[in-house]
């Protein structure tokens, strides 16, 4: 029974990694209709750039600061210079599903003579271990799980209370629309992915912590388990990737508990095709599901 | 003059362009984003190969576990694995089609095709896992040796006859009445129903035969390289195709057929020739990709009609729309 | 339908693979030739296993200076290059074919890994070009392949002295109750059976087969199951994930390692780093036990291995880290008797001296031993036979060109060396083998 506990405890540290990434790239979605491919790339760019800082003595924490900085920066520039220029060429959404790959192909292979094919690690991320009634969490797994909580916190009150958060909501809904009530909607889509590209490149040194280990070969990992929640929700809704993120975390872990720990995936996404023969549209969608026009 | 080489090309150009012709039916034609189509070629090389192979636990194949096993002659692997195709069509289908929408539906079939990729190769018992199946028996192996020349041209006549029939098969569905339907309903799709079409069941049938078409690939190309694995299938494989039938021009079979010989044979392939005896290792390889992603990349910007772009069909008497919604309809 | 007009693009492509498959004509028949020679490195340099190809890579930029200053082959200098086999075995085989098309002069191929061998020694195999291939995979056991030549040994005898070094290894009694940990890759799953035979024949127990899946995030769970069962020792290999378990493992026992024990793959710089930065110097030193062949590191054959590695850092920064890496050691022997074998028969063609290796690596009776190109070339030369042992040690080819010599036990010092720490005894491998089956 404490297998399932524990367990329990580490689905909480899954979830919270999960939880970060699913959001930002639901959002991108959701208010740029980019399925951006090259997210899984950003999100290990990202924890690279904070590995370096953190070799040359600085805390992983501050590091984590840097991912964020550097991913939102990176994003910022990858919509100016490579999506927005193909977008407003009237490229199809299919095409630019094609260039956001063409552009993760870039990317990893442009870093990989760069920083090596050597798996890394990050110094000083254990803290002490701690126990509380059959859970089994190091200090740090702890500080994840808040810094997830604040993330999802900060997003709830972004999208809900704040002027650019109705901005960013209505532009998903109806850009057309949108720009006709006067929204800036060029201002809104840079700040999306500002935005996003933050929470990307947070995720990507928070996962880079968890695994403990990291090449750039984990970013496809990275995008997938991303990918998966946000569907999973619902894609284009942050609330829904959450909860997505809290299913895919949480079954992962008590799986791996109960069964065969390498097929932990495969139930985690058995539940994930459970789900879509169900409910196609993800869990929170509130658009009609029939095929409709459109 | 290198035969093996030039053979392997040409089969791989071969297999390519019958997956493409299946792709541009389902996507092209009838506007469904199949970003799950690698899977339907999976499919068929899984089949095709476990139809063939001895049964696992025979003399030398005693090293990979999996299913079926029944050495059955050519064409059986090949139709069994173009059966599959469709025959897997179906559940995914009626899920996918008959409930989302198309926008949900390029992300959901995405999600299919890495989850389909990470079940198979976690359950190592039923297709032996990350290692795949190997030693594969090509077609016609007891009676032609096939590490000869005969063999090999022999193999490429195959694919050939197998390209000619898919694009006549192909042709013929396009340029039917039924193929009108397609093409009014992925254009007009209110329009089509108001006019009694059902675009689901239209939508349904299109996408069993192209996973039947698919799988046909998958069966060809896994009796040629005789070694089938999880890493061969990856989702960007998928990518790759839909840049190949954009770079050759969307909607036509033509199209798909320079797509297929520009991008996985032409892009993928002439960046190999990118001198790597200097430098570290690694680097020019990865700066092969580099290439690869700027080819696509260049294509869609520069030319992003497709080299050859669907020929407008233009009808006496009706006025000629200036189409913003065919660019965006997918 | 309009005419079709095919784009100069299209028909520049066309053009370039015609003129790649109409490589230049083969030589044939009895003297060396002129013009470099070729050894192909065919191995993963991208994706998901880009660590591999490097590895060989270092052996030939080694051995080439070892044969070019030494009077090459006949006057011929041996260049290095690298065919990206994009780690899966579709990509693999185009790699292959454009090699063999578009070099003439390949005189050896090296790499092929368990990602793509099974479908690229046929194809170098029908080309008559020797291949030295790193693969442990059981398919190649009984190999009709005459080209393809493997080093390194198969992997059921990589399980056995696993086992071993838990039942006979220094410093502790026999572990009693032994986790196996491999990962669901190609290789490692090879393991478990032999594993499993081998032990509990010889009077352990398997406390759990825990069979990971790589390149997971995280493996907590995995890891609290696996202490529930108490073992004594952990056998692993999960090339990859390695530091991400065995960090996992120090942390949830309360930061006390548990000794384990790793297959000849882990004796490498890259799964060094991981693991050291992971768990730290001090525990890795104290309680990890690896195996590996039996090499010595030191002796002529070593030295100026060592030296031109050290020398190809210029080209290749991270060459000398692969001082210690078995398959560089051996891939430089292959290269240099491939080389020999040339020289032994005054022939460029393959077809001619392929089956000389065999004989410069087995060593025929009254065959002189050499330790270096140059003393080969001069034994040859004064009309010896001779017999070929290299930085890698001694070879015996079986009738199937698999070669394997004695296993030892081994650990890493704070510099990520190799130290030897123990050995099996003849009588201590034969029960071995025999309890595995």
């Amino acid at each position: 029974m404490d297998l399932y506990v524990a367990a329990f405890g580490f689905g909480l540290v899954g979830m919270s990694v999960i939880a970060i990434a699913a959001v930002g790239f639901t959002m991108q979605f959701g208010i740029t209709n980019m399925i951006n491919l090259a997210y899984g790339e950003v999100m290990i760019s990202s924890a690279y750039v904070a590995y370096y800082i953190n070799r040359a003595g600085v805390t992983i924490w501050v590091g984590m600061i840097a991912g964020a900085l550097f991913g939102a920066v990176f994003s910022f520039l990858l919509n100016r210079f490579v999506y927005s220029p193909f977008q407003r060429k009237g490229t199809s959404h299919i095409g630019m599903v094609i260039v956001s790959l063409a552009v993760s192909l870039m990317i990893a292979n442009l870093l990989l003579p760069i920083v090596g094919y050597y798996s890394v690690s990050y110094q000083d991320t254990t803290g002490g271990l701690l126990r509380a009634g059959g859970i089994v969490l190091t200090t740090n797994q702890i500080a994840i799980i808040g810094v997830a909580v604040v993330i999802m916190l900060l997003v709830h009150g972004l999208l809900r209370y704040t002027r650019l958060g109705k901005a960013m909501r209505a532009t998903a809904a109806n850009p057309t629309l949108a720009r006709n009530c006067g929204i800036p909607t060029q201002r809104v889509i840079d700040a999306v992915w500002l935005i996003t590209g933050a929470l990307c490149g947070l995720a990507g040194v928070v996962a880079a912590m968890n695994s403990d280990s990291f090449a750039i070969a984990n970013g496809a990992g990275f995008l997938i388990t991303a990918l998966a929640a946000a569907v999973l929700g619902g894609a284009g809704q942050p609330y829904g990737a959450m909860i997505g993120a809290v299913i895919i975390g949480m079954i992962t872990e008590l799986s791996a508990a109960a069964w065969a720990p390498e097929y932990k995936e495969v139930v985690a996404f058995g539940i994930l095709v459970l789900v879509m023969v169900l409910r196609p549209q993800g869990l929170l969608s509130k658009r009609g599901a029939l095929a409709a026009a459109g | 003059m290198n035969s093996y080489y030039a053979a392997n090309l040409l089969v791989y150009a071969g297999v390519d362009i019958i997956a493409l012709l299946a792709l541009n039916l389902q996507f092209g034609v009838s506007g469904i984003v199949n970003f799950s189509f690698i899977v339907f070629q999976a499919v068929g090389a899984y089949t095709a190969a476990v139809l063939s192979m001895p049964p696992d636990t025979a003399q030398g194949y005693d090293f990979q576990i999996y299913i079926g096993g029944y050495q059955l002659p050519f064409p059986l692997p090949w139709l069994g694995g173009a059966f599959a195709g469709g025959l897997v069509a179906i559940p995914v289908g009626l899920v996918v089609l008959r409930k989302l929408r198309s926008d949900y539906q390029a992300i959901a079939l995405l999600v299919l095709s890495i989850i389909t990729n990470e079940v198979i190769t976690n359950a190592r018992p039923f297709l032996n896992g990350a290692a795949g199946l190997a030693l594969v028996p090509p077609p016609f192996s007891d009676v032609i040796d096939p590490n000869t020349e005969t063999y090999q041209y022999f193999y490429v006549a195959m694919t050939a006859v197998c390209v000619v029939l898919v694009f006549v098969v192909v042709n013929r569905i396009v340029n039917s009445p039924y193929g009108r339907s397609l093409r009014a309903m992925r254009e007009r799709e209110l329009a089509a129903m108001a006019i009694g079409k059902n675009p689901v069941q239209l939508k349904m049938t299109v996408f069993i035969v192209g996973g039947v078409i698919g799988g046909l690939s998958g069966a060809i190309l896994v009796g040629f390289i005789q070694l089938w694995a999880p890493s061969v299938w990856l989702y960007p494989e998928t990518i790759i195709l839909f840049a190949a039938i954009i770079v050759g021009g969307r909607g036509n079979n033509v199209g798909a057929i320079l797509g297929a010989l520009l991008v996985p044979v032409g892009f993928e392939e002439a960046t190999r020739f990118i001198p790597s005896s200097f430098g570290p290792p690694g680097l020019i390889p990865a700066l092969q990709w580099v290439a690869i992603g700027l080819l696509i990349i260049g294509f869609l910007w520069f030319r992003p009609e497709g080299v050859r772009p669907e020929p407008r069909h233009v009808f006496e008497g009706a006025p000629v729309r200036e189409d913003l919604e065919d660019a965006r309809a997918s | 339908m309009s005419r079709f007009k095919p784009s100069p693009f299209v028909s520049a492509i066309v053009a370039i693979f015609i003129l790649a498959a109409c490589g230049g004509t083969t030589s044939t028949g009895g003297g060396l030739g002129s013009g470099d020679l070729l050894v192909g490195v065919i191995a993963p340099f991208t994706g998901a296993d880009a660590g591999l190809g490097p590895a060989y890579y270092a052996a030939c930029l080694a051995a080439a200076p070892s044969i070019n200053s030494n009077g090459g082959v006949g006057g011929r200098n041996v260049k290095c290059e690298q065919f990206d086999t994009r780690g899966e075995p579709a990509d693999a085989v185009p790699a292959a074919n454009k090699m063999i098309a578009s070099n003439s002069n390949l005189m050896a191929v090296v790499g092929c890994t368990s990602d793509e061998a099974a479908t690229v020694a046929p194809i170098i195999d029908r080309a008559h070009i020797p291949m030295f291939c790193m693969t442990g995979q059981s398919e190649f056991n009984k190999t009709a392949l005459k080209y393809f030549h493997r080093l390194v040994p198969a992997d059921v005898y990589d399980a056995f002295a696993m086992v071993g070094s838990a039942l006979f290894g220094p410093g502790h009694d026999p572990y009693k109750k032994a986790a196996l940990v491999f990962g669901d890759d190609i290789g490692s799953q090879a393991f478990v059976a032999p594993a499993t035979n081998a032990f509990t024949h010889l009077g352990g127990t398997i406390a759990i087969n825990q069979p990971i899946h790589l390149g997971a995030s995280s493996y907590r769970t995995e890891v609290a199951a696996m202490l529930k069962t108490n073992p004594d020792v952990i056998l692993t290999e999960a090339l990859g994930s390695a530091g991400t378990y065995l960090k996992e493992v120090k942390t949830q026992n309360g930061g006390k390692m548990i000794p384990f024990i790793g297959s000849s793959a882990t004796i490498d710089p890259t799964w060094f780093q991981q693991v050291r930065d992971a768990i730290g110097i001090n525990d890795l030193l104290k309680y990890y036990g690896g195996v590996d062949l039996g090499y010595t590191f030191s002796g002529p054959a070593y030295s100026e291995f060592l030296t031109n590695l050290n020398a190809a850092a210029s080209t290749f920064a991270d060459a000398p880290k692969y001082k210690q890496r078995g398959s560089t050691l051996h891939l430089y022997d292959g290269i240099i008797m491939a080389a020999l074998a040339m020289v032994a028969t005054n022939s460029a063609d393959p077809k001619v001296y392929n089956s000389k290796i065999i004989d410069i690596a087995n060593g025929t009776s009254g065959a002189t031993v050499v330790n270096t190109y140059k003393d080969g070339v001069a034994a040859l030369k004064a009309g010896k036979s001779i017999r070929f042992v290299g930085a890698g040690g001694e070879n015996n080819f079986d009738q199937y060109n698999n070669s394997q010599s004695g296993y030892i036990l081994v650990g890493y010092d704070k510099d990520g060396n190799e130290v030897t720490v123990g050995h099996l005894t003849p009588d201590q491998t034969s029960k071995l083998i025999a309890a595995g089956g």
